[in-house]
């Protein structure tokens, strides 16, 4: 009866830290860049109460035992990325990742940081730099005077200055990839940092043989965050959450049952 | 104790371990490939019942003897997760453990470090004839509804499923089953749908008609237990007694 109670809890447990990551994924359902992070639950160990295969009599075994679950846990969340939607913001700072890949980007700890965002600015020293202020690596300066600033698919930047019609050179824009990018670590900021688990970063070229994807001039790439699928799993995990209270409640009853048989 | 409270008892505890099982059972609705468990009841006779049936009334008891897993398919859902296998049909992916060979519906798989399809825990999926499937960092993963993974245009290998006599499997921790002597398994001719996870097969409305069952039934063996008692309490009290 305790391992009911204690089943249903965990049961509980594991759908309260689900109900905590859907309300993180539609917190952040307009956050650009962001990536759904989906809980994973696996069963919890199973206490033998018959062994299978102990003898049942002198000459019969029992075929199969009587193995009691002891509830669930929450395993991981991990991240999917799949691609998010692109909005036009025909801001020329604004880059997409058609693709796998990360921008590069320099804390201001210092590490090397790893983002999907691509929302850029520049700063006093006509720098790429996030929101934030970090800095894009590899740094690509624009000079005050630029008139337009052009980013090609492969990731070069470009820029042409008053009265001149050939355009200027100003860098390329490379991205990172991992052989495991659901292992990064989130940082918040929308930021990653790699891990053992991801592997290490592999630069490459924007769009080329290295199979990373292109990038997009003038459009951010939205969450990846599906309302819809969202909303479901909240109602299913608000429903598995009551069903494991019924049992708690039910247990509860059986025992005081139990405590009312000696009159 | 006389014979209705002793069978009343028996009744209860297996009550009791129902309801243990069906705790579990709803603790892992939202488990990916997760079976679900069922108790098998049974008689136990004790051997001077059985000896000589027409006495021996006392001593045929109620209990769960054993458990099933119910290997019935779960509900796929679509993720569109590359990464994300379900099987329809019979079969189970084989993944190398720590422990040796296990077996698992849990179809929600990702790439270790190193490029290996990996379980949640980290454990490798294993391809037919055994060995290991690595991929490549770049390039869309493909996987056949035979199993075949394929990336940038080249076949990496096949994913193993195999099936088992319902006996043979046993449940273990996270999501695995155990091959009861380590057998190996004959090929599954199960269809892998990528994109997909099979959710557990666990159906929250019965098992709430199952939770009412178990407490109804629990609640009459109180009763039967308490009638028993009162039975003694009268023998007691009133045949015992002498008239005045």
């Amino acid at each position: 009866m305790i391992r009911a109670l204690y089943s249903a809890a965990s049961g509980m447990t594991a759908q309260q830290l689900n109900i905590d990551n859907i309300a993180n994924n539609l917190a952040n359902a307009n956050t650009a860049g962001y990536k759904t992070r989906r809980a994973q639950f696996q069963d919890l160990l199973y206490q033998n109460l018959v062994a299978p295969g102990s003898s049942a009599g002198q000459s019969t075994v029992v075929p199969t035992g009587l193995q009691l679950g002891l509830g669930t846990r929450t395993v991981s969340n991990e991240i999917i990325f799949q691609q998010g939607d692109f909005a036009s913001t025909s801001n020329p700072l604004d880059l997409v990742i058609q693709g796998k890949g990360f921008f590069q980007i320099k804390m201001a700890s210092g590490d090397q940081g790893y983002t999907r965002a691509g929302s850029f600015h520049l700063d006093a020293t006509g720098s790429f730099v996030t929101p934030e202020g970090d800095q894009l690596q590899p740094q690509i300066t624009i000079p005050p005077n630029a008139q337009s600033i052009n980013v090609a698919n492969d990731g070069t930047v470009s820029y042409t200055l008053p009265g001149q019609t050939q355009t200027q050179n100003a860098g390329q824009i490379t991205l990172a990839n991992f052989q495991n990018p659901a292992g990064l670590n989130s940082l918040g900021r929308n930021l990653f940092q790699p891990t053992d688990a991801s592997g290490a970063a592999t630069v490459g070229t924007a769009g080329g043989a290295d199979g990373l994807g292109g990038l997009l001039q003038g459009y951010l790439e939205q969450s990846n965050v599906s309302v819809v699928d969202q909303f479901i799993n909240l109602i299913t995990s608000q429903r598995a959450y009551e069903a494991n209270s019924k049992v708690v409640k039910a247990a509860d009853e059986m025992y005081q049952q139990v405590n009312s048989l000696r009159q | 104790m006389d014979t209705i409270s002793i069978s009343a008892a028996s009744g209860m505890r297996a009550r009791m371990e129902s309801l243990e099982m069906l705790a579990n059972n709803l603790a892992n609705t939202e488990t990916g490939g997760y079976k679900g468990d069922r108790e098998f009841y049974s008689l136990y006779s004790s051997l001077e019942s059985t000896a000589d049936p027409g006495t021996g009334a006392s001593t045929q008891l109620p209990v769960i003897e054993s458990h099933w897993t119910d290997f019935a398919q779960g509900d796929l859902r679509v993720t569109t997760n590359p990464l994300d296998f379900a099987v329809e049909g019979e079969g189970l992916f084989a993944v190398d453990t720590p422990r040796g060979v296990r077996y698992t519906r849990n179809g929600s798989f990702r790439v270790s470090a190193a490029g290996a399809i990996v379980t949640a825990d980290g454990s490798t999926l294993r391809a037919r004839g055994g060995g290991k499937i690595t991929l490549d960092a770049n390039g869309t993963v493909e996987v056949g509804t035979d199993g075949t993974v394929r990336q940038n245009g080249q076949t990496l290998g096949q994913l193993d499923l195999v099936t088992f006599d319902r006996d043979a499997l046993n449940k273990e921790a996270s999501n695995y089953f155990a091959a009861s002597g380590n057998a190996p398994g004959r090929p599954a001719k199960g269809a892998i749908l990528q994109g997909k996870v099979e959710s557990s097969n666990v159906s929250p409305a019965e098992s709430a008609v199952r939770l009412v069952a178990i407490m109804r039934q629990f609640e009459m063996l109180q009763k039967a237990m308490t009638i028993g008692s009162d039975l003694n309490r009268a023998s007691i009290e009133q045949v015992a007694r002498v008239a005045a």
